[in-house]
């Protein structure tokens, strides 16, 4: 029995013990439930704190994603209006413009639809210039429904501002008309404001309601629309400018008719003069022949004899007759050359021959008067193309006046040397000169230097105007270097081949 | 294997045509040509695209391909212009290639199997290697599409695919099939023999903010999240109200898809959202199952251009694994098949061309590269060769290396 008490209180204490140490397994469980769950609630709390940050996270991603678009919307479209307004700025003709904006700039601009109108005056309506992704049956609608809103169009180039399917509208309802006219569903239109003549505007707009319009595509359109203005008003003033050099060309092809008919006028007048000349000279050299002839056959006394007074009368006869025979023949040569009828033999010629064989002629005189002649010829003188006799009679002209003009114990000088594609020529005497004032006219026909020389004795001032003909016709130059009192030099060239 | 591509950005598809198939003809031998790829942008997809590249080759070749939001060749990524590759193959190499049409009518399902039948039509007895198919990038179901061609060709069978892609209109796209111009289709090719392959996919996108629950879903539209119209998680995050994100929903999943978690993957599957329905519920470009743990996904430029590098290596990696035990022969060639999400185009914008530069070094300058923006890509999640199940993906890069 004891020990059966013993047992179960035994059992009893360690039922009690068992009993207690489950409680506190139960509380100390129950403690770690209640941390663990606090530590659940704290990562749930940093759960959701994170779920917030990650909303936040989009909602700026999303913010610089927008911005990036943006900007590369941006630089895309920059490039486009880059090549635009290089495409359209290099032409000058105001119908190439329009046509140079092609739809690919357009596009990468973010537009698949553009037209450009020009207010016409004349036609009091606005005229198409432009079409891109219209067709043509499209673009004439589009026409006519502006023609019956002119107004409003008109407006908006007077104020001279852009509007857009995101700016502020004059009229209520005015952007859903825009869109139904030009059947898209957002738009820009740009006023076009050239200063130089008519002025118009620039459409362009997109079918794809994706597409979020921005600030920034309107100021696009607006410096593209500013560009083409300019372009159109360069076209226009060009235009003018071309017209105006185009009149000032007609004027000046005009005078030079009239100046070329003047001178072909000039050139028949002087023909006509030579052939007058010509014929003069003919006709008077028949009777002259006849007057020297009898009073030669007078003068020789075969028709019986004369007195002296008679004789001396005929002598002067014959001697005027004379001259004028050889003023005679010197008007003809002038007027056979200036004519081009002269034959002459033009031929490599050795000139030292040439210059040998007319001093030879000229060597008495020289001698009467005990002038020096001194000639000084380049060695290896290259051969030039002349007619022997008129080269002869280019230096026995030239001699003969240097002879003439040059007191005696005087020198004359012949020098010949090559120079360029010819061989000039100079004549130097030591005569008394020609005043400059005679200069100019030394050449001319008929012209004789007033000086007691020429007092003197007679000439037919013909001589050096016949030089100055036979050395043109040689295509040669002549001209004279002279001060009175210290003498003169006649150069001249003649081409060498 | 010999493979040359042309490519060409005039505007008018017949120009477009003769310049790219006679660029690429140029390097090749006309006799042997076996198989042509061909993308084109949208704007130059008509018949006689495909007509003048025949009339050019001046005799019928097998022609595959379709059109993509951009096209991708060794000289650049454009967004106008056709790339033709032209390739010949050894005579140990078997392909065919095959289309179903009008896939609406028959149920993507459907039409994956009978995809895979008329591929494996035929086929001799070789070994069969991998698939490629292209499809409309307008159906909604382009993961039933895959299911049904896994049905036929097995499910872990490599199989590598795009969805064509038009320009970011969503309006029309189309496959090209010998001559034809297809809407509503499938296109694929089977390949065997002598090959060898590697694939690397990535997308570089992150999980952002806590996991949610799938709770109510059918095919590819998603009813709830976590017991809430499924939109909320958009509404939550980006802080917009239903009818804005209406309107941008398209556009902003771009930026931020879905991320579904698949275990023991590196990568969340991805998923665009398409349209959101009135009741909240969201359309997605494949199919999300119910239950599946979703996150809202972010994405940088640098994180996309990491995944690119991550694929090539991968690509490249799992080709030289393939080529160990291959006896090496005289001409052995690889070419690269880059199939580029469109929306990665849209991200990358101008520095696009960067990713072209890191894909050429890491895979050789001289290696022809033809590729496309695709609406969708289709390929294994981790490329093992012969084990990874194929997945509707979006937003990755796929870069398939073919060599023999």
């Amino acid at each position: 029995m004891y020990n059966l008490a013993y047992l179960v209180s035994i059992f009893g204490v360690i039922g009690l013990f068992i009993i207690f140490f489950l409680a506190w397994m139960l509380i100390r469980k129950i403690d770690k439930m209640k941390k663990l769950q606090m530590t659940v609630n704290k990562l749930k709390k940093a759960l959701e704190e994170m779920d917030e940050q990650a909303k936040l996270i989009v909602r700026t991603d999303m913010e610089l994603n927008k911005i990036q678009e943006e900007l590369d919307k941006k630089i895309i479209g920059l490039y486009a209006l880059q090549k635009i307004s290089r495409a359209i700025s290099t032409t000058l003709q105001e119908n190439q413009i329009f046509k140079r904006i092609e739809v690919d700039y357009l596009q990468d601009l973010g537009f698949e639809k553009a037209c450009g109108f020009l207010w016409s005056d004349k036609e009091n309506k606005f005229i198409p210039h432009l079409n891109v992704g219209y067709l043509i049956d499209e673009i004439e609608m589009i026409s006519s429904q502006i023609d019956l809103d002119k107004k409003l169009y008109l407006n908006l180039i007077k104020s001279e501002k852009t509007i857009s399917s995101i700016s502020k509208l004059p009229g209520a309802g005015l952007g859903d008309k825009i869109n139904h006219i030009f059947m898209v569903k957002f738009f820009v239109i740009s006023p076009i404001l050239p200063r130089e003549g008519n002025q118009g505007f620039f459409f362009v707009g997109t079918e794809n309601t994706d597409v979020v319009l921005t600030e920034g595509d309107e100021e696009l359109i607006t410096i593209l629309s500013n560009q083409i203005g300019q372009v159109l008003e360069n076209a226009r003033l060009f235009e003018k400018t071309w017209l105006a050099h185009n009149e000032l060309e007609e004027k000046v092809e005009e005078r030079t008719r009239q100046v070329t008919m003047a001178l072909e006028e000039v050139k028949n007048v002087s023909k006509r003069k030579s052939d007058f000349i010509s014929s003069v000279s003919h006709e008077l050299r028949t009777p002259l022949t006849s007057i020297k002839g009898y009073a030669a056959i007078l003068l020789e006394e075969k028709l019986g004899s004369l007195p002296q007074a008679v004789k001396e009368r005929l002598a002067k006869i014959n001697r005027h007759s004379d001259e004028l025979v050889q003023m005679v023949n010197g008007l003809l040569d002038i007027a056979r050359i200036e004519s081009g009828k002269m034959t002459m033999k033009i031929e490599e010629r050795d000139l030292k021959d040439i210059i040998d064989s007319a001093s030879d002629l000229i060597l008495i005189q020289c001698k009467n008067k005990d002038i020096k002649l001194a000639s000084d010829i380049q060695k290896d003188l290259p051969r030039v193309l002349a007619d022997r006799i008129q080269a002869e009679r280019i230096f026995i002209n030239l001699l003969g006046n240097a002879v003439k003009f040059t007191p005696e114990k005087g020198q004359i000088t012949i020098r010949a040397r090559k120079k360029d594609d010819a061989v000039q020529v100079d004549i130097q005497d030591t005569g008394v000169g020609i005043p400059p004032d005679a200069l100019p006219r030394i050449f001319d026909e008929f012209y004789r230097v007033d000086n007691p020389i020429n007092e003197q004795v007679k000439g037919t001032g013909l001589g050096l105007s016949l030089v100055r003909h036979i050395i043109e016709a040689h295509k040669g130059k002549i001209w004279v270097d002279s001060k009175p009192g210290k003498g003169s030099t006649f150069s001249f060239t003649l081409p060498v081949e | 294997m010999d493979i040359s591509v042309g490519l060409s950005t005039e505007k008018d598809p017949v120009s477009a045509a003769i310049e790219a198939t006679k660029l690429a003809s140029i390097k090749i031998h006309e006799e042997k040509i076996s198989l042509a790829i061909v993308f084109s942008s949208i704007d130059l997809s008509y018949p006689k695209l495909l007509k003048t590249i025949t009339i050019s080759l001046e005799r019928p070749v097998p022609i595959v391909g379709c059109s993509g939001a951009a096209i991708i060749s060794n000289q650049g990524v454009f967004k106008h212009g056709v790339v033709v590759m032209l390739l010949s193959f050894s005579k140990d190499v078997y392909f065919k290639s095959a289309c179903v049409k009008n896939i609406k009518t028959k149920t993507a399902l459907k039409a994956g199997i009978e995809l895979g039948d008329s591929l494996l039509y035929g086929f001799k007895n070789a070994h069969r290697l991998l698939s490629l198919i292209f499809s409309d990038g307008l159906i909604d179901e382009g993961s039933n599409l895959i299911a049904g061609l896994q049905g036929r060709l097995g499910k872990s069978f490599p199989l590598v695919g795009a969805s064509a892609a038009d320009d970011m209109r969503f309006l029309k796209t189309y496959l090209y099939f010998n001559q034809e111009l297809l809407k509503d289709s499938a296109i694929g090719i089977l390949w065997g023999g002598k090959l060898n392959f590697g694939l690397g996919i990535k997308h570089g996108w992150k999980p952002l903010g806590k996991p949610r629950t799938v709770t109510k879903s059918r095919g590819n539209i998603v009813y709830e999240i976590d017991g809430a119209a499924a939109i909320k998680i958009y509404e939550e995050y980006l802080n917009r109200n239903p009818a804005e994100l209406k309107k941008d929903l398209r556009r902003i999943s771009v930026l931020y898809p879905i991320g579904i978690y698949i275990p023991g993957e590196e990568e969340y599957l991805l998923r665009n959202i398409l349209s959101m329905e009135d009741n909240g519920s969201l359309r997605c470009q494949g199919n999300v199952n119910e239950g599946s743990s979703v996150r809202l996904m972010i994405g940088t430029r640098e994180s996309c251009l990491n995944a690119t590098r991550a694929a090539v290596n991968e690509a490249k990696k799992r080709l030289l694994d393939a080529n160990i035990g291959f006896k090496k022969r005289q001409g052995m060639k690889n070419f690269v098949l880059v199939l580029e999400s469109a929306s990665r185009y849209i991200l990358l914008r101008r520095e696009i061309n960067k990713e072209l530069e890191i894909i050429k070094k890491g895979l050789g300058e001289d290696t022809p590269i033809i590729g496309l923006c695709t609406y969708g890509e289709q390929a294994p999640l981790r490329a093992i060769s012969y084990q990874g199940q194929a997945y509707f993906h979006n937003q990755t890069i796929a870069i398939l290396t073919i060599g023999g």
